[in-house]
């Protein structure tokens, strides 16, 4: 149905909480890696539960769990608190020892700033982006609820705006600089105009440059995370939910955001739907409820792929469940 | 002939300077608005006002630092705004 989807070097698994993102990504996963493509899968939610799904430790760092598939569990927290003790550093290298307590005082503040998180979120999962077509074929992350990952996919735009402005003063102040030079300026010493070469002055050690590479650095991984996210034959943007009400109106929330960043849906897996061969009058009522929601995302979402994933009798946490889920999801095996 | 030469030279580059001093100060004082107003962004979350992008801004402190005290006095605050950075 979706086959198409792990044509993909990058594919991103959102929606409504408690949905099934981490199933449906685990589950896709093991089927790329099956097929023999290298495949990292990573999970952004701050409760992390790929763990729990395999049954084994990841964390925060790359887990080989079979041939071919890796997974990692993003740590914003380390990836906040490693940024943080780089900045510590260069700037205790640059300061007198007496005010070494108060740049640890300032910057553990910085730590507990809003947007901390979510910047050093932003960064890994930037640099995990660019890692997909390259290092692994395949690249899938179990992202966190809906708002916290469109926030996310609409970061790098933000950030790419930001860096372009900073960068645009500092390219003015340097064409001024350099007409100042032509002018003469700073030779003269002694008049009342030395002070306003004071910056200039003090610029030893190529500051400025550093300055400018260290905000092309930062665009460059913004602009590139950008790219990719438009690129549709390079990333698929999958959203899983429930024939349930509230599921299908965070859905069409998060698809409405997600247009407006200009960021391409590939499909939608409506996941436990009942199965036809649940009986019983409870579930006949139910069943007549879920009808209804179904028709209404056939209306809605009718433009999108979608695939019907039955609601399973038992849990799924065993490899070979999951990878039928997998199946299930993306078809007949055409390789 | 040669200190007629010399003479010369001094009045050009008197003239010069009188032509040209007045630019250079407006140009400085460009300049010095565009830094101002850079080094404002990168502090601006320490001083309450709220940056988008606090945590890259904060590499890009150290590099910084050495011009802060410039910075701050020019802006109208005798002592460091900053508990974190009290350069004075």
């Amino acid at each position: 149905m979706l086959d198409d989807l792990l044509t993909h070097a990058l594919l991103f698994v959102g929606g409504k909480g408690g949905v099934g993102k981490t199933t449906t990504a685990a589950s896709l996963a093991l089927v790329a890696a099956a097929r023999g493509r290298r495949c990292l899968l990573v999970s952004t939610d701050p409760a992390h539960s790929l763990a729990d799904l395999f049954g084994r430790s990841i964390g925060n760092r790359t887990t080989e769990l079979c041939p071919s598939l890796w997974a990692l569990e993003i740590d914003p927290d380390r990836q906040a608190d490693e940024h943080l003790a780089t900045v510590k550093a260069r700037m205790k290298g640059l300061v007198h020892p007496r005010s070494f307590a108060e740049i640890d005082r300032q910057l553990d503040l910085a730590r507990l700033a809003p947007g901390t998180m979510e910047a050093a979120m932003l960064e890994r999962v930037a640099e995990i982006m660019a890692l997909a077509g390259s290092e692994y074929d395949q690249v899938i992350f179990d992202t966190a609820p809906t708002g916290h990952t469109v926030r996310l996919l609409s970061l790098p735009e933000v950030m790419a705006a930001w860096t372009d402005g900073l960068l645009g003063h500092r390219q003015r102040s340097a064409q001024l600089g350099s007409a100042l030079r032509h002018l003469g300026g700073g030779r003269v010493k002694g008049d009342d105009l030395s002070m306003l070469d004071a910056a200039e002055d003090h610029d030893t050690g190529g500051r400025d440059a550093q300055l400018n590479d260290l905000l092309q650095a930062r665009r460059r991984t913004f602009v590139r995370a950008r790219e990719q996210l438009l690129d549709a034959s390079h990333t698929a943007f999958l959203l899983v939910l429930n024939p349930d009400r509230l599921s299908v109106l965070e859905t069409l929330k998060a698809h409405d955001m997600l247009t407006r960043f200009s960021v391409p849906v590939s499909g939608l897996i409506v996941n436990r739907v009942l199965p036809d061969d649940a009986d019983g009058q409870f579930l006949e009522a139910r069943r007549r409820q879920e009808a209804r929601h179904l028709e209404e995302i056939d209306r809605v979402f009718a433009t999108l792929p979608r695939v019907r994933v039955p609601l399973l009798p038992d849990d799924v946490h065993d490899m070979d469940t999951l990878r039928h889920l997998g199946h299930t999801i993306l078809g007949p095996v055409s390789s | 002939m040669a200190s007629a030469k010399g003479r010369l030279g001094r009045l050009k580059a008197l003239l010069e300077e009188f032509y040209v001093s007045p630019y250079r100060g407006a140009l400085a004082r460009a300049r010095r608005e565009e830094d101002d107003l850079f080094m404002l962004f990168v502090f601006a979350e320490l001083m309450g006002v709220p940056n988008p992008a606090a945590y890259y801004t904060l590499e890009l402190q150290p590099l910084l630092l050495e011009r802060f005290h410039e910075w701050h006095q020019r802006q109208g605050m005798e002592h460091s705004p900053l508990d974190g950075f009290r350069c004075c």
